[in-house]
């Protein structure tokens, strides 16, 4: 998996059908119905009306997480932080809002 | 009429009890909320996200509440419904000095957080979204874990063993990352949060067997490009 494209949609991500992925996990939080559904409809031509549940479920899910994570100031675990400085210098993920709640403890 | 049962697209039973679980408990006294107050938390919370577009009015919401809740209340729920990464610590401080609770403030982030989890869930396999429960009568129960303490979250949590003794091992085992301690603080809520991550994302024994598949038709993998790409669009550092 190329991870760089979970913040730049436009690179290829290297996963089978990634990019319709990428299309439904944005259009499931967005504010664009007619996007929504069409993104659902190519999901289910290309992975079957099973995986419509499952993908809508971990977008739910991380919907919720980052609201609790956000939501209560969580810092990213130590163990993990390290394992993911270059990671993180390649999303640009560091200049999140949300990254103070790590680095106010460093 | 079990909850997804409108849905032309299948959903994994395991997935709808659990779903169908946390509906019920919107409805139940909480911690620290009454079923009435907790009703009107999720309520307001789901209007904002209809307010905001990013979710349908449904043409039957179930219960509603007359509710009056605090400016402070309606001020998180807004936020952490709609624009979740505007929360910071001033926020925080300034929630808590308006007279709420660290706990309260804790029950409300649990339930903005879980009904828009199953708001995005419906929307996604296009069905409304489902009818709130009436609330049920019955006092919160007002129990505050004396294990909780402040480590580096801004509300205090329960720690993992050994710091956190036997409370920690029976919630935890021997380890938990933060995002899953985050609610210890309202162990009911945490509880939720624990059910909600094993049916929708997967059981937490099964995270490091990376070939492990928990949804029909999609590999771990893809679930992953879904995960990262919501909490990237919600500019989520976690």
């Amino acid at each position: 998996m190329n991870p760089e494209a979970l913040v730049r949609p436009e690179l290829d991500i290297g996963v089978p059908h990634g990019d319709l992925l990428l299309v439904f996990a944005e259009a499931i939080i967005g504010t664009d119905r007619a996007a929504l559904d069409a993104a659902r409809d190519a999901l289910i031509k290309a992975l079957g009306p099973e995986a419509i549940s499952g993908a809508s479920a971990i977008a739910g899910n991380f919907t919720k997480n980052d609201r609790v994570a956000n939501g209560l100031g969580i810092p990213v675990d130590p163990p993990v932080l390290k394992g993911t400085e270059e990671l993180r210098e390649q999303l640009g993920i560091n200049a999140y809002k949300s990254a103070e709640n790590t680095f106010r403890h460093m | 009429m079990s909850l997804y049962e409108d849905s032309a697209l299948p959903v994994r039973a395991d997935l709808e009890a659990a779903h169908q679980a946390q509906f019920e408990r919107f409805g139940q006294p909480g911690t620290w909320g009454s079923g009435a107050q907790r009703i009107a938390v999720v309520a307001a919370a789901r209007q904002a996200g209809i307010d905001a577009g990013v979710h349908e009015a449904p043409e039957d919401g179930g219960a509603t509440s007359d509710m009056e809740l605090p400016k402070v209340v309606r001020d998180i729920i807004a936020t952490v419904a709609v624009s979740p990464k505007d929360v910071d610590l001033d926020f925080y401080n300034a929630a808590i000095g308006s007279g709420l609770s660290d706990a309260e403030y804790t029950e409300i982030v649990g339930l903005v957080s879980f009904i828009t989890n199953l708001d995005v869930f419906a929307r996604g396999i296009g069905v409304p979204l489902r009818p709130l429960p009436e609330p049920l009568p019955g006092e919160p129960s007002r129990v505050r874990p004396p294990e909780a303490v402040q480590e580096q979250a801004f509300v205090p949590t329960i720690p993992n063993p050994p710091e956190g003794g036997e409370v920690a091992k029976a919630m935890y085992g021997p380890f938990k990352p933060y995002i899953m301690r985050a609610m210890s603080l309202v162990p009911e809520e945490f509880n939720d949060h624990i059910a909600l991550e094993r049916a929708q994302y997967l059981p937490l024994e099964k995270i490091m067997e990376y070939d492990f598949n928990h949804h029909d038709g999609l590999t771990r993998p893809q679930a992953e490009v879904v995960a990262g790409r919501v909490s990237a669009l919600n500019d989520c550092f976690y």
